[in-house]
């Protein structure tokens, strides 16, 4: 029985809370390299996980106030942006977070092989 | 020179962030909005490169649109904040439900209504009264549980009350729906038939309610207009029971049996009540009176008043116990239907 054909907003609702956790491990591994919101947004929907600009920005303001990113505002092409990278503190979260999610991708695995 | 259109756009574009700006937290205004604006920019230019002209007002105003509704954007800026967080809301809902339906519902429309209402000489302020007194005692009482159940939501945040629990301490788990026993079923017919032949007695034999008062007092003329409705109430309650003995499956038909006759006693209470409040020239309508031959008395007229009193105290006091009676009867039979339905529920997946 397809519960997302008959409810699409449970669907979306569901999609939506596991793509968070996920946003976030791809957030510091892209933030690996100093990059700006546009270019960061830019880079995520070219590897296939778009994100829109009022998800992005807070989530990048909420990391950077854990102190896993450190940012920085600088003139680029005449205009002022803000760049992002990750920070030292950040490092090893992001090691462990990419420990737990291939934990989970090979509970997952196994889990749907038995199914 | 600036193109009208691109005023336009820039003027759009200055409205939407200022809109934000106006729902953010002060003390990162400018700095999200620089970045906003810094993001829709580049975004613009990305289009505009594409189109190798400037973007019109529709087509800016489609990236505004995607961007989201200023005041959208700015609250996914804001931390999450609950007057009642998902902690404490069931805990303040049950509360909230518990006094407004269970308690102050009840009271009002069952005590202090109908006592406004037969103390007025006309019914309709006395109804709006009551009305207005249940809006006000209800608002008033759910802002007031609000107020400590957000104070506690403050405290539980920092003291973690909720996490200190003790596994010992859980009440117990509810018993599953029991069917009465037979003998329970027997033995309550046997008493409803025992009570039924006694009312049907008492006009033949007053001694079975007066004892040895019945030699000089008798029942007043009001109660003959009440004994057949109490004579089919009793006659009701030993079918119901009846029917229960022979169909135990109808878990439902004691307590809806039972919550009917309270109702049903209720308003007979309320009647016999009401009947004996003085009349417009000053005399109360007794319920017992003395027999014939002994009015001259003076110890039986005295013997008289006190049990009209006693009677008067008793019906109150049982109208009181009853009020309560269909609380409770009432809320056992909420809640065994809702069981049944949540129980039909987890049957249907």
């Amino acid at each position: 029985m397809s519960h997302g054909t008959k409810n699409p907003q449970l669907f979306e609702n569901l999609r939506l809370e596991l793509r968070r956790g996920c946003l976030i491990v791809a957030v510091l591994a892209q933030l690996r390299t100093e990059q700006y919101g546009y270019t960061l947004r830019k880079a995520l929907a070219d590897d296939g996980l778009a994100i829109d600009q009022g998800t992005l920005y807070p989530l990048l303001r909420r990391l950077e106030s854990q102190g896993l990113l450190v940012s920085q505002w600088r003139e680029e092409d005449k205009r002022n942006k803000r760049f992002y990278r990750l920070s030292p503190t950040g490092e090893p979260i992001l090691r462990q977070l990419l420990d737990e999610w291939n934990n989970i991708n090979q509970s997952l695995g196994r889990i749907l092989q038995e199914a | 020179m600036t193109q009208p259109s691109q005023t336009n756009s820039q003027s759009l574009l200055d409205r939407y962030l200022h809109a934000v700006r106006f729902w953010l937290p002060k003390a990162q205004q400018q700095d999200i909005v620089n970045e906003l604006s810094e993001d829709l920019h580049a975004q613009i230019e990305e289009q505009e490169s594409a189109l190798k002209r400037p973007l019109n007002e529709s087509e800016l105003e489609a990236i505004l649109k995607r961007c989201g509704s200023p005041i959208i954007v700015a609250s996914r800026y804001r931390p999450q904040k609950y007057l009642i967080g998902p902690a404490l809301f069931p805990i303040w809902q049950f509360v909230l439900k518990l006094v407004l339906v269970w308690v102050l519902l009840p009271i009002l429309v069952v005590v202090i209504g109908p006592a406004l209402v037969s103390a007025s000489s006309r019914w309709q302020p006395a109804v709006w009264q009551t009305f207005s007194m249940l809006c006000t005692v209800l608002i008033s009482t759910a802002a007031a549980i609000t107020i400590v159940f957000a104070v506690l939501e403050r405290l539980e945040s920092r003291l973690r009350l909720l996490d200190r629990w003790n596994p010992h301490s859980l009440p117990p788990a509810p018993r599953t729906e029991k069917r009465p026993s037979r003998t329970q079923s027997v033995f309550e017919i046997i008493t409803g038939v025992a009570g039924l032949l006694w009312l049907l007695a008492l006009p033949h034999y007053p001694f079975l309610v007066l004892g040895p008062l019945a030699e000089f007092l008798k029942a007043a003329p009001l109660w003959p207009r009440f004994y057949l409705p109490m004579a089919l109430l009793a006659i009701l309650g030993v079918a119901y029971q009846c029917v229960g003995l022979f169909r135990p499956q109808w878990t439902w038909l004691p307590p809806a049996g039972r919550l009917l006759n309270t109702l049903l006693s209720l308003a007979i209470l309320h009647f016999l009540i009401e009947l004996s409040a003085p009349t417009q020239a000053g005399i109360w309508q007794p319920y017992v009176v003395v027999r014939e031959g002994f009015e001259n008395s003076a110890q039986c007229v005295r013997v008289a008043g006190l049990v009209n009193v006693s009677v008067l105290l008793s019906l109150v006091g049982t109208w009181i116990g009853l009020c309560i009676a269909a609380a409770v009867q009432a809320w056992r039979l909420t809640r065994q239907i809702r069981e049944r339905i949540s129980q039909a529920h987890l049957r249907a997946i």
